[in-house]
């Protein structure tokens, strides 16, 4: 007993020391890190990409991720049912009874609706473009996978999820097929070509088990069209052979180096297929080699928040991540330093702080678009880190949290998924380019 | 920037419209028929019209789709394999019998277009007398009606190249031109019922299948059957024969697909169940005749009579819904390109769809939203701005006036109407017409005005047969375009669902137990096998945890005995059994302690999971020899002093032997007990509606038939992986309930958290609703506090006091006084009516009452449940469903919350 008591000790002087190690790299890469990417580049005069709002337009609004029905089924709802969600709202005031204007305009903004019961909420969690066709997937709470022609914003395929509460997807690098995975805990993939069976369900093609926590995020790895790295929220990542689904290697768990909290989000580096990082809810992102399983090849501190995203710069040298304390940052990968903080300034009457929900740059890594939770879509510079636009101010934006974004892979349009059960894809007007 | 949504397609139009020459003829002017002889030269077999605008209207020719072509069932197999598979199985020249059944029992569309066969095919082999009644016809015909459709077989065609046999394109036609060559029996069921008393004309047109009919008769006794067979199928029912001559219309059915009809003593075993609707059971799968798209789901009287409603209502719902009967999308033709499926989807789902559509050529005039067949006036306006492809043509509608709407030569009537309207037409101008009516010249930014705004145009246009807009119609393209999308047709089917989020310990029981409740088959054979491994591979754990107590208790043991002898040398003489040599009654023999150092190690490895289910067969025998062994035994009767020893633990190591065979099968029960649902342990949920019938028939309850209506969803998430700042929380904002779990009887349990303090498992259930209840998705939710475990609870209270938790330290049962009397403690005390174990659980419930009051303001419903006990069960989610509905109906009797603390359950006094 007397052993315990003294390995405990033991236990909590190590994790001092290494707390107080960890402190004076910190202060050594402070002292070292004189300046950021925005100083360098003022001193070298150089100055922020300037939109002006009419630059970066909304060009298609895909919708369909609602669970709406048309107005020929509103005859299913009842009248007693619709009484009961009247009474339910402000309209009704148990002194005066229903006020009948107020009742007018809740029936007119739609606060109130007949239909109410049958509005299943479509929050789009999740999207995905494909490497070569202009098709996205995306994931949302009704239940659906969508397979969208991003050009002609018509669906190609509706795939109904066994599970619901699906918090990521993506498409495999032939465009072929599509994965999922969320609180089953479980990613399903499914083959785009299959057949839908009677019900017009498509059947999964493959179901990969073996987390432990629900299933955060995936990503094909670019040049193997078997290869997926997940995240989950048993804190750990792995790497899957899809064809056989097993399972090939995981990436923390009992491993001293590997995250201490739920991981939320992969990146795979595009220049280099065996290295990824994975950003977690301990604040931390780590760098791994899916050929070393065994521990991080590196640790990232800088984050006071769940670490949401994480986004590989294009050279494939650095990565982006992005924050619930509401930061973007820049960091390098070999080097460990944090390059730049975005950082938006507070609204005084914003007393919330609001998230960082996505990240994504663009094809040269000049621009770095980031989701906010209180659906802004910043678009940052990120050699200035200036707040170049917001998309969230521009016409059509979106009502609710922008909750994903992506780039299309020769980067000439942004789509960006909301809780407005809408996704909506971004383009320059006039001839620019996205730099 | 971004490219614009391609519009072009490569046309396959040519490929698709090549009509047959035959078909070509019936383009029926003779000097259409000219030039496509002209033409012979250069493609010996079709031709596409490209000749002058005609003044009429030309009926098209047929596809001729093999699949398509009628057959009714085949009384003999053909006589040679390719006789069925033949795509124009008249050109085949051949024995009689075979000939004579397919041609014959193709109805007429072959006959016609077999006509160019060789040396008429059809003139070789029936008898001579048929063949020129035939030509006589047919000569008939087409003197005296040029351009009547159903004389296809021109006298001129006789000498014409044979027809490659040649899959047919779906070459479409407008089903509603009379006479198209697509109509099938039951058209022809009407010429036989109508041409008694109808003129020349009619008499003309029927007598294509009277000769028919009447060559059958002249065939030679040794095809007697086919011949008689034949007969039935153009008289009588297609199955038996009978019923030749007139048919009243109530006595038979008929396919959809080829049209064979048949009586009533015969439907059903014509067309079997009928997956498809009507149709014989070699057409399943075939498409529907167009001409009998119209009947599609309109039961008729003969199934009226055979079937009960509900298999009939089953029946055409099939019949309407199979994929197999609705339009196929490439035998539409808008604008020149036949649609593609999603693009029929969009046409169809629109908020104003074009009215019977049909197989065919369209055009669709995207700005306006005027819809008409092609060459003809609009027929009427549908949903504008409907993403087709293609453009619309300026000879779309064979105008020849010159002046053009939206880039479409308008016809005649349409002008007349302009003028009606007022709008200027001189000079032929050029008109961009937008959905709402209003138009202006092209190039010009003015409105010039509405078409529609005058009442004389809407009274006059039916007159015109040229059509108004609907008021649906005039929505814009953007609002059109978004109600396409909500196409996803199972939708339809969802009724409301009211969530109920069920977490804590215990949850997963109570979902098991619901299951059972409410679902036929609560288990799929997976989920038991995975299910079995669980219990399997924990059945090792509670071994592990007792070999790990096993080693204490042989320490302690030996140490007490150590000590024994040390303050008492006498007695260590003393024989007490096991006490001898350094044994203990916990030592076991080598070979078992060999694997239970192995199993220790593997746990303390984490990995035992991994290592034992797939083992279980090899060490079955050792967990059966380590199981019956004393020390083990002796160990598991001091099992309560194994704190991490799960509850659950003593059902299964009771049956550690069975379990540990590979060939075990787990029971009901088993898998009530076993830990967990899914080896993964995620989320799980199950949908149920509460059966018609009320289980118990509660006078109090007023019965709602809309419960039926309402389905429930209870979802279960894993408490491992809740915290404060849980985001996957937020997906659970739809929820109606909460239902939280906590075990009542762990007051006296304790477990080992990750930094290796002991914590109270009751105030690491505090913590967890604690953290629940702040969620900011939980922020209004209503929440039911479930003790579960009440059984244990009702063990265990006698001999361990709630007292043992520190938040429960002031609990003050007022059953001393009986306890003093020496009364049992488990009878009920006769201050308050309830037992020990009862008051213990209000006493929690008022804990955790004060506790979510104070976090929330609001107020906690209160139950508690044995999850072993259906009943009891059955009892908490009905409590869940009345609390949902409270809920909703509150407002009702008041918005106070005070009227509510009198609600059942209420034993458990508000706080």
């Amino acid at each position: 007993m007397a052993s315990v008591a003294e390995l405990k000790e033991k236990h909590a002087a190590a994790t001092a020391s290494v707390n107080s190690l960890r402190e004076r790299l910190r202060q050594k890469r402070e002292r070292l890190l004189d300046t950021d990417v925005a100083r360098y580049s003022k001193t070298q005069g150089r100055a922020a990409v300037s939109f002006n709002s009419t630059d970066l337009v909304c060009c298609r609004t895909l919708q369909g991720h609602s669970g709406k029905v048309g107005a020929d089924e509103l005859t299913l709802i009842s009248l007693p049912q619709f009484w009961r969600s009247i009474l339910r709202t402000s309209c009704f005031k148990p002194d005066i009874g229903i006020d009948i204007p107020l009742l007018l305009q809740a029936l007119v903004i739609g606060r109130l609706s007949p239909w109410e019961g049958f509005l299943s909420k479509s929050y789009v969690y999740s999207l995905d473009w494909t490497p070569e066709k202009n098709w996205i997937v995306s994931a949302s709470q009704d239940g659906r996978l969508i397979v969208w022609n991003a050009l002609t914003s018509q669906k190609t395929h509706a795939i109904k999820l066994h599970c619901p509460w699906v918090m990521t997807c993506a498409f495999a690098p032939n465009g072929q097929s599509v994965a999922c995975g969320g609180l089953d805990s479980a990613c399903s993939i499914f083959n785009l070509n299959s057949q839908p069976d009677r019900d017009g369900n498509m059947p999964v093609s493959r179901i990969l088990t073996g987390h432990k926590g629900y299933v955060s995020s995936c990503q094909y790895v670019p040049d193997q069209e078997t290869r997926l790295i997940t995240s989950s929220g048993d804190q750990t990542c792995a790497l899957w052979d899809v064809t056989t689904g097993q399972r090939i290697s995981i990436f923390g768990g009992e491993f001293p180096s590997g995250h201490t909290a739920d991981v939320l989000s992969v990146s795979i580096n595009s220049s280099n297929s065996n290295m990824f990082v994975s950003g977690s809810c301990d604040a931390t992102v780590r760098l791994w080699d899916i050929r070393i399983a065994s521990r991080a090849v590196r640790t990232y501190h800088g984050h006071e928040g769940d670490i949401n995203s994480v986004k590989f710069f294009p050279d494939g040298q650095r990565f982006g991540t992005g924050s619930d304390d509401g930061t973007c940052r820049l960091f390098d990968m070999r080097t460990g330093h944090q390059l730049q903080v975005y950082s938006r300034e507070q609204d005084r009457n914003d007393t919330e702080l609001s998230t960082v929900t996505s990240i994504a740059f663009s094809i040269s890594g000049r621009l770095l678009f980031a989701g906010y939770s209180n659906g802004d879509c910043y678009v940052w510079d990120t050699l200035l880190a200036e707040v170049v636009l917001n998309l969230g101010n521009l016409q059509n934006s979106h009502d609710g949290r922008i909750s994903c974004l992506g780039l299309s892979s020769d980067g000439s349009a942004l789509c960006t998924g909301s809780w407005d059960k809408n996704l909506k894809i971004w383009a320059f007007s006039g001839h620019r380019k996205i730099v | 920037g971004f490219p614009p949504p391609c519009l072009s397609r490569n046309p396959s139009f040519l490929g698709r419209v090549i009509l047959l020459a035959a078909a070509a003829a019936t383009l029926s002017s003779p000097a259409m028929a000219a030039a496509a002889g002209d033409g012979a030269g250069d493609f010996s077999f079709a031709a596409e019209y490209d000749g002058p605008p005609l003044p009429y209207s030309l009926p098209r020719a047929i596809p001729l789709d093999l699949s398509h072509i009628p057959l009714a069932s085949l009384s003999s197999p053909p006589a040679s394999p390719s006789a069925s598979s033949s795509p124009l199985p008249v050109v085949r020249p051949l024995t009689p019998s075979s000939l004579c059944s397919t041609v014959h029992s193709h109805a007429h569309p072959v006959p016609r277009s077999a006509a160019p066969a060789p040396a008429g095919g059809a003139a070789v082999v029936d008898s001579p007398t048929s063949v020129i009644e035939n030509h006589h016809a047919a000569a008939h015909h087409s003197a005296e009606l040029p351009s009547s459709p159903s004389d296809v077989e021109g006298p001129d065609e006789a000498g014409r190249p044979a027809l490659p046999p040649k899959p047919h394109q779906p070459v479409v036609t407008f089903a509603e031109t009379s006479g198209s060559l697509l109509q099938t029996s039951d058209d022809e069921d009407e010429f036989e019922e109508e041409e008694d008393d109808d003129d020349d004309d009619a008499a003309a047109r029927a007598a294509r299948p009277r000769a028919a009919g009447q060559t059958s008769g002249s065939f030679s006794p040794a095809h007697i059957e086919s011949g008689s067979r034949r007969g039935a199928k153009s008289r009588g029912c297609y199955k038996c024969g009978k019923g030749g001559g007139f048919w009243s219309r109530g006595d038979k059915e008929s396919c959809l697909a080829c049209g064979a009809r048949y009586c009533s003593g015969c439907v059903l075993r014509a067309m079997g169940s009928m997956p498809e609707g009507r149709k014989c059971l070699e057409c399943i799968g075939r498409p529907v005749a167009e001409s009998r798209r119209d009947v599609l789901g309109q039961g008729s009287r003969v199934l009226r009579r055979l079937l009960s409603a509900a298999e009939l209502e089953l029946v055409m719902k099939s019949e309407r819904e199979c994929p197999a009967n609705q339009l196929r999308a490439d035998d539409v033709y808008v604008n020149g390109l036949s649609l593609l499926s999603e693009e029929l989807v969009i046409l169809q789902g629109c908020p104003c769809p074009p009215p019977r559509l049909r197989p065919g050529f369209y055009w669709y005039d995207k700005v306006s939203g005027f819809w008409g067949k092609e060459g003809h006036k609009p027929h009427c306006i549908i949903s504008p701005n409907l993403n087709i492809k293609g453009f619309l043509h300026q000879k779309a509608s064979n105008g020849n006036t010159g002046i053009l709407i939206n880039g479409r030569e308008i016809t005649k009537s349409e002008l007349q109407m302009l003028k009606l309207a007022g709008v200027q037409c001189a000079g032929k101008p050029h008109f961009w017409v937008n959905a709402d009516g209003t138009y202006q010249e092209e190039g010009q930014k003015t409105v010039k005005g509405k078409i529609w705004d005058k009442p004389i145009v809407k009274l006059l246009s039916p007159v015109l047969s040229l059509p108004t807009p609907n008021k649906a119609a005039n929505q814009c393209g953007e609002e059109a375009v978004h109600m396409v999308n909500r196409a996803v047709p199972d939708y339809l089917e969802q009724r409301t669902v009211h969530k109920l989020l069920i977490v804590g310990s215990g949850a997963s029981t109570i979902l098991k137990q619901v299951k059972y409740l409410f679902m036929d088959k609560p288990f799929t054979v997976d989920e038991r096998e995975d299910l079995k491994l669980i219990i399997q591979s924990n059945i090792y754990n509670y071994l592990g945890i007792l070999l790990e107590g096993r080693e204490r208790f042989e320490e302690e043991a030996s140490n007490d005995r150590r000590k024994i002898s040390q303050c008492d040398p006498s007695s260590s003489g003393r024989d007490e059994s096991g006490f001898c040599d350094g044994t203990t009654q916990y030592s076991l023999i080598p070979r078992l302690k060999a694997f239970s150092e192995w199993i220790l190690k593997a746990m303390a490895l984490g990995n035992l999971e991994d290592i034992f289910p797939a083992a279980s067969r090899e060490y079955a025998p050792l967990v059966e020899e380590l199981w019956k062994d004393p020390a083990i035994q002796a160990t598991y009767k001091r099992r309560n002093e194994l704190p991490f020893l799960p509850p659950a633990a003593n059902y299964f190591l009771e049956k550690a032997v069975d379990i540990s065979r590979p060939e075990y099968e787990l029971s009901d029960m088993d898998i009530l007990y076993a830990d967990g649902i899914t080896s993964s342990d995620g989320l799980a949920s199950t949908e149920f509606s509460f059966p018609q019938m009320p289980f118990d028939a509660q006078g109090v309850d007023e019965y709602d038939p809309q419960d039926a209506l309402i389905r429930h969803q209870l979802i279960r998430i894993n408490n491992r992986g809740l915290h404060e700042n849980c985001k996957w929380l937020q997906m659970f904002d739809d929820v109606r309930l909460v239902i939280f779990c906590v075990a009542a009887s762990d007051y006296d349990e304790y477990y080992e958290d990750a930094n290796g303090t002991i914590v109270n498992k009751m105030i690491e259930s505090r913590q967890l609703f604690e953290s629940i209840v702040l969620h900011p998705t939980f922020e209004q939710m209503d929440f039911l506090l479930v003790f579960t475990k009440f059984d244990l609870l009702d063990q265990k209270i006698d001999k361990s006091p709630l007292t043992s938790c520190d938040w429960f330290d002031d609990f003050t049962p007022l059953l001393s006084r009986n306890l003093m009397n020496g009364s049992s403690r488990s009878t009920r005390s006769s201050h308050s009516g309830a037992t020990l174990s009862q008051m213990a659980v209000h006493y929690m419930g008022v804990k955790f009452k004060r506790l979510f009051r104070s976090l929330t303001e609001r107020k906690l419903y209160v139950s508690h449940v044995n999850a072993l006990d259906e009943a009891s069960v059955l009892s908490v989610i009905r409590y869940g469903r009345e609390i949902v509905k409270w809920e909703e109906e509150k407002p009702v009797f008041g918005a106070s919350e005070t009227t509510y603390s009198e609600e059942p359950s209420s034993y458990l006094a508000d706080v």
